[in-house]
């Protein structure tokens, strides 16, 4: 397999690769509207945005009004204590797996194909 | 040596014949299984591994412990070691595994095309990994030394030797699947204890469920004792510290370079989402349960030995004194052990556990290995870091970029034999407490690694200037915060120099981006690179359009 050298020295990260690869392998490429990689790209990042903010105010939204929080309780837990010791880990975990399953979600409906992906990812690491 | 010992003794080394048949079944054979496990470990497996890897012999040994003594305070170790998951699933990980670098050096010196710049990163990763080892190997010294009743630097030089094997046979390879050994035997390990704890206390097996009741009571006892709660929040510190050393802490997770090289082992951009995602499940299942222990002991350290006349005092209370972590005087004269007469140190909490709580010698025994699988999964990954660091950053892409693979590999694993032994002689005089160096090592991370990132992957004007600028500021201020604050008592709102990372983070995303905007800007092939990032595999960006292969 041909690879890209450039400086005679090995690179990862350039599309230039990327696409030499793609056509070692022969498979048909099509080009897509921007606008619709545009979408795709924003419909992630609104995600990421909200994910953030919850995990800000769980975490450190709880810790900046902990006193007051200090007097109720929640299965015997003063509340501040609840949320640092269990209930920002838990969002924690279940934002990683809704980010996993939305992300996967989204990638579906652009006509991304999975599998398609794996046998690419493994490839580019060709042994550089 | 009685029956604990060969118990002890016994359970250890199975364990150990586990892993090294796993490392010599996953045997690496070129460089891609050697730096990132030939890219095809399943997400659910890597999650494991990753928590095998988070769950070094200082969190294993220490954290129920820290959390006992500092109270509300010490959760800002349970929410900030756990937290910057998320900042390094949504930010870094899929984004690096697309580049196809296999380790972050070599991403950083590809995204900024700079040499200096992959030297520079490739050193910042060998002193943060080697800083970190030194606890590890410090840890598991601790652990055989105390099994074997021996010195410790005996037993620090014992887990060296093994590390060595291991890690030099299977590359990052053996390292993943003995890590999935190891979380499974350290789990185990964590939840027995504190399972039969809840039972005995509360008559619940759930820790998790009931020891919210017992948190309540000791903030009762507390109160009665003229003390400030056992929740109450900030008694240790300010405010400020908590939020400064909660963001230290999972910018950190962000920034580290051998937390970073787990995810690209795995084959896409959706499995580093998994990846991410089964992590932390693992890892809560640790977290979920180190302030459940810190509750239960303090409530039996409270109620069963407290208040106990001194000369009565059980027979595990003698053996504990004798290693000098455990302190009991009668200041008051009155022939009963008060509270406050009462001195422990941290680490006793989960090593100790299995005696005070009675739970039988194959528990004690399970503990034992279950520290030492903490200890070795950790310093595992941190060595591969430093050996690619060493061998694939410096060696392969800088002064020999002709080498052949095999002598890539050779390099490799020389430099973990070389690396191993090192530490493990400075470990044997540590330079401070395991928790304060790994304190360190995450403020550094925060403060070089993080910033230079999450701009190098976000923001494509981002150039050479800016991030040499940028790392070697944060790196200095850092440095000067954790200085000043230890040794000359300065704190700017009460932040200690664990909290040092979030003015090293400020100094070097501002530092990054004016110099960044004052000086030319990256190529236009870099900076659809970066655009390129945005997509999965199947998509590219290339000159202004998108591609997507059927």
């Amino acid at each position: 397999m041909r690879t890209l050298t450039l400086e005679g020295s090995h690179q990862t990260l350039l599309p230039q690769q990327i696409f030499l690869e793609i056509e070692n392998r022969g498979e048909p490429v099509k080009k897509i509207e921007k606008s619709r990689a545009d979408a795709y790209f924003r419909e992630k990042n609104t995600y990421m945005v909200i994910y953030f903010i919850i995990w800000a105010i769980v975490s450190y939204g709880v810790v900046l009004i902990a006193e007051p929080l200090s007097d109720i309780y929640f299965n015997g837990f003063p509340f501040h204590y609840f949320m640092g010791a269990q209930g920002a880990l838990a969002v924690f975990i279940i934002l990683l797996f809704v980010n996993a399953v939305v992300g996967d979600k989204i990638d579906k409906k652009y006509g991304i194909d999975h599998n398609k992906n794996e046998s690419i990812g493994r490839g580019t690491t060709v042994d550089h | 040596m009685d029956t604990q010992f060969f118990v002890s003794l016994a359970m250890i080394l199975a364990t150990f014949a586990l892993y090294i048949g796993i490392a010599v079944f996953n045997r690496a054979k070129g460089t891609s299984e050697f730096y990132v496990a030939g890219r095809g470990v399943p997400p659910l497996f890597n999650g494991m591994a990753i928590g095998a890897d988070w769950m070094s012999a200082a969190s294993f040994i220490g954290m129920a412990g820290t959390i006992m003594v500092l109270g509300y305070d010490g959760l800002a170790y349970i929410m900030g070691w756990t937290g910057g998951y998320l900042l390094l699933t949504f930010l870094l990980a899929p984004q690096l595994r697309k580049s196809g670098s296999y380790t972050v050096p070599e991403f950083i010196g590809d995204r900024f095309k700079s040499k200096t710049a992959l030297i520079i990163a490739a050193i910042c990763t060998m002193i943060i990994s080697f800083t970190y080892s030194i606890g590890q190997l410090s840890g598991s010294g601790v652990v055989i030394g105390r099994l074997f009743e021996i010195d410790a630097k005996l037993g620090t030089m014992i887990g060296v030797i093994l590390i060595a094997i291991y890690a030099a046979f299977g590359g990052m390879k053996g390292i993943t699947w003995t890590q999935v050994a190891q979380y499974l035997v350290l789990i185990i390990a964590y939840l027995v204890p504190v399972i039969f704890m809840s039972l005995q206390i509360t008559g619940n097996p759930l820790p998790w469920l009931s020891y919210g009741e017992i948190v309540s009571k000791l903030g009762d006892l507390d109160r009665e004792l003229g003390l400030s709660e056992y929740f109450a929040p900030f008694e240790k510190g300010s405010k400020w510290q908590f939020l400064a050393l909660m963001f230290t802490l999972m910018a950190g997770t962000a920034g580290l370079p051998h937390v970073i090289a787990r995810f690209y082992t795995v084959s896409t951009m959706k499995a580093a989402r998994w990846s991410g995602a089964w992590a932390l499940l693992f890892i809560g299942l640790l977290y979920f349960s180190a302030p459940a222990y810190a509750a239960f002991s303090r409530f039996i350290l409270m109620t069963q030995v407290a208040g106990s006349k001194i000369a009565d005092l059980p027979a595990w209370t003698k053996t504990w004194v004798d290693t000098g972590l455990l302190k009991v005087a009668d200041t008051s004269g009155n022939g009963i052990l008060e509270w406050g007469e009462l001195i422990i140190a941290n680490d006793i909490v989960v090593m100790a556990t299995p005696e005070i709580a009675n739970l039988g010698i194959f528990v004690i025994g399970l503990v034992a290995a279950g520290a030492m699988a903490a200890a070795l999964s950790t310093a595992g990954g941190l060595l591969i870091a430093i050996s690619s660091a060493f061998a694939h950053d410096i060696y392969y892409r800088i002064l020999k970029p002709t080498a052949t693979d095999k002598q890539r590999l050779n390099v490799g694993r020389i430099t973990i034999v070389v690396a191993t032994l090192l530490a493990g002689i400075v470990a044997l005089n540590p330079p401070g407490a395991i928790t304060q160096i790994v304190a360190w090592a995450f403020a550094l991370a925060t403060g070089t690694f993080f910033p230079a990132l999450v701009l190098g992957v976000w923001w494509k004007r981002s150039n050479s200037k800016g991030l040499i600028s940028g790392l070697l500021v944060g790196l200095g201020v850092t440095l000067i915060y954790i200085f000043a604050a230890k040794y000359g008592g300065f704190t700017i709102l009460g932040i200690i120099d664990t909290g040092a990372g979030v003015f090293g983070a400020i100094a070097a995303f501002a530092t990054n981006i004016i110099v960044s905007l004052a000086t030319k800007p990256p190529s236009q092939e870099i900076q659809d690179a970066v655009i390129n990032l945005r997509y999965p595999e199947q998509m590219t960006y290339k000159d202004g359009e998108v591609y997507m292969e059927e």
